[in-house]
């Protein structure tokens, strides 16, 4: 694709929002008690505007999309990706800055904007179709189409409200994804329906983007936007903080946003035992807390090893050393290779805290584990309950554990796309 | 239709947008949103009722058989001679149009903040969609006052030709009205109270359970500011026959009408910006 000038479909110089919201961030309301913050909030035209009191939920943001590109946006919560989708639809003004965008936009930033429950399912169409930006005439030619897509032919003149939430939600993707823009702005719309359902949506998507489409995806969801994307940028406290090509997005999203390492091979990581003491620390945790200091994998007889079946017990040994910690509690995150967590046990399923003193070693036992085959890294958090979890200590990529999946499912194995849990199943015909 | 798929179509999104700039013609391009969105509010406002639509004449029926036992049978107002439940119905429909009107056109942005805060499309659609169900309603109230005047003998004449006229004055009062408060509203949700206590004065400051015949004289020029109290007032003329005498007050009343309209238009476009962003 040449980078003609004309090829540019949006462009944003220079974008930013602040919100007035006094008393943000002081913790306990500000220099002004509550009844003044309320005045203050509510009269604020009464009273001296400072700059502290604005928060900037979008600074200086400036990036280009090409047409046919499929940009994905990446960022923590909080990091200002909803803002800038809502600023690109339109719904809300930007403070400073401008965005051009060429051709017709459309945008959807939840899915069954405009649904009304008491309507029926054919009326819902429309709706929502004009609301989204089609004309009458426009939905009345798509509307077997989007019946189709949707799949709910059956019941299109039944009332929304007597869907089932997996219906209403495949009606109103439908809508939306037969609506005939140049740029279509995304947020989290996969979040949404099952696994079939969330497939269908992302072929539509990349059928939308080799007609020329170009498409803004905002989603928590790393693996989708790495195979949807071409394109990427990550946010961070409402600054963009980098972009590039996908594949290079992602990895520097999972390596300095989520503190995934991605340069250290997960296999170096595979082995019965690893000291933690010095091993890089996940970027929310306290700087310089180094309360845990090992991890062990060990078989239900004690046996040290990093490789399991799947239905075997698994025991994780942590070994710590603390100060005086009365109500703390440990976490292991179960990541796999694109960092999505695929399982969490915590201390306080089991135990509601636990008392830590000094050096010592703590174990978990994951009786009959039920993890499909693969190589997973443990994330160990450590921390204090205090009404909420305060993290102390977090070592990302603590070390591997490779699971086969054996005999567990009478030898068969699963197929990619099957999930990450194995569960053994008795049928029988009655 | 297909349009603009030629024609290359560039939309900026900048920071500053003049205060001056109402975007009339994009809303009217958008006027398909608010059939729309009228007819949602219609066809969804009857549902799950067993006597639906008919609720949209019990209510102005019930109030009026109230009025007419109280104010007409144990206070005797007096009507100029008029049967007072024909009296009072032809002053209640305007009044009822307008105050209901004003009430869904000024909560309009509020309600709708769950949509507005998801997808874009000219705000100014929001309010003015909302005035539909209430004229819909004043359609149905019509029939039933139509329906008096012939059963108590009053003669069809030409004048209900501009009937048209004297609805639209409550039409574009309430609108002009809520286009002012309907933005603010939805930071200040204080508004709601202010403009429930401010229909009660004003349903007080109309006749319409009593003639103007009744205001004292020196009164009387500016008691006829009220622009409601020309639509009443109209709808008797028309209906039945009460004499109207066009003071200058009524083109001060529809000048102050026709103002506060177009200075809502403005107010409405410069605080709409902000109604996502305070809700």
């Amino acid at each position: 694709m040449s980078s003609n000038s004309s090829d540019i479909t949006v462009s944003v110089e220079g974008l930013g929002k602040k919100y007035w919201l006094p008393g943000h961030g002081s913790g306990r309301g500000g220099r002004v008690g509550l009844m003044g913050l309320h005045f203050k909030e509510y009269l604020s035209f009464l009273g001296k505007k400072r700059d502290e009191d604005y928060f900037w939920a979008l600074k200086d943001m400036s990036f280009e999309v090409k047409r046919g590109e499929v940009l994905g946006i990446l960022g923590m919560n909080g990091s200002g990706k909803s803002t800038l989708l809502k600023i690109l639809s339109g719904v809300t003004m930007p403070s400073t800055g401008r965005a051009t965008m060429h051709g017709r936009v459309g945008s959807l930033l939840e899915v069954g904007t405009g649904f009304h429950p008491d309507l029926t399912g054919r009326e819902n169409v429309f709706l929502s179709g004009s609301l989204l930006g089609m004309s009458k005439a426009e939905i009345k030619s798509k509307f077997d189409e989007i019946v189709y897509f949707s799949g709910i032919e059956d019941f299109i003149d039944v009332p929304a409200k007597r869907y089932s939430s997996g219906m209403y939600v495949r009606l109103a993707y439908a809508v939306a994804s037969n609506l005939d823009s140049d740029v279509l702005i995304l947020d989290e719309v996969l979040a949404v329906g099952d696994a079939q359902f969330r497939e269908k949506s992302r072929e539509s998507m990349e059928n939308a983007s080799k007609q020329g489409k170009t498409i803004l995806f905002v989603s928590h969801n790393i693996s989708a936007v790495s195979q949807i994307c071409t394109k990427g940028i990550v946010l961070s406290k409402g600054k963009l903080v980098h972009s590039g090509s996908i594949d290079e997005v992602v990895h520097y999203y999972k390596k300095d946003i989520h503190s995934i390492p991605t340069d250290i091979d997960s296999d170096s990581l595979l082995s019965p035992k690893q000291d933690l003491r010095g091993a890089p620390r996940h970027t929310n945790s306290p700087k310089d807390n180094q309360f845990i200091t090992s991890v062990s994998l060990h078989q239900s007889d004690g046996q040290p090893t990093a490789y399991f079946k799947t239905g075997e017990d698994i025991r994780v040994r942590i070994g710590y050393n603390v100060g005086n910690e009365p109500y703390s509690y440990f976490t292991i995150f179960f990541l796999d290779q694109l960092g999505n967590r695929v399982m969490t046990v915590q201390s306080d399923h089991d135990l509601e805290t636990l008392k830590v003193k000094g050096a010592g070693v703590i174990e978990c036992v994951i009786p009959s584990n039920r993890l499909g085959s693969g190589e997973y890294i443990l994330m160990l958090d450590y921390g204090r309950i205090k009404s909420t979890y305060v993290c102390l200590d977090c070592v990302p990529s603590a070390i591997t554990v490779s699971i086969s999946l054996g005999d567990y499912l009478n030898g068969r194995s699963t197929l990619e796309g099957q999930g990450f849990i194995a569960q053994k199943t008795n049928w029988i015909i009655k | 239709m297909t349009k603009n798929s030629d024609v290359p179509l560039i939309k900026i999104i900048e920071a500053h947008q003049p205060w001056w700039r109402l975007n009339l013609a994009d809303a009217y391009d958008k006027r398909e949103i608010c059939y729309v969105f009228a007819w949602r509010k219609i066809s969804t406002l009857y549902k799950q009722k067993a006597l639906g639509i008919v609720w949209g004449l019990i209510e102005p029926l019930a109030l009026l058989i109230i009025m007419t036992a109280v104010f007409g049978y144990v206070m005797r107002l007096p009507t100029n001679g008029y049967p007072y439940p024909v009296y009072a119905f032809a002053g209640l429909m305007p009044w009822l149009l307008f105050s209901k009107a004003t009430t869904s056109v000024s909560n309009s942005l509020m309600e709708n903040m769950a949509v507005i805060s998801k997808v874009y499309f000219p705000r100014l659609i929001i309010p003015v969609s909302s005035l539909a169900k209430d004229i819909f309603d004043s359609v149905m109230s019509m029939a039933v006052l139509l329906s008096l005047v012939v059963y108590y003998g009053f003669p069809l004449s030409a004048k209900y030709l501009l009937l048209p006229f004297f609805m639209g004055i409550p039409i574009f009062a309430a609108l002009g009205i809520g286009l002012w408060v309907s933005a603010p509203m939805v930071r200040f949700r204080d508004l709601q109270h202010v403009v429930a206590i401010c229909l009660q004065v004003g349903m007080y400051a109309s006749p319409i359970i009593y003639s103007a015949k009744m205001v004292p004289e020196n009164l009387l020029p500016y008691y006829t500011l009220n622009p409601m109290s020309w639509a009443i007032d109209g709808v008797r003329w028309i209906m039945l026959d009460q004499p109207l005498e066009f003071t200058i007050s009524f083109y001060l009343s529809m000048a102050l009408t026709l103002a506060v309209f177009i200075s809502g238009l403005f107010i409405f476009s410069i605080f709409e910006k902000l109604s996502v962003d305070v809700q």
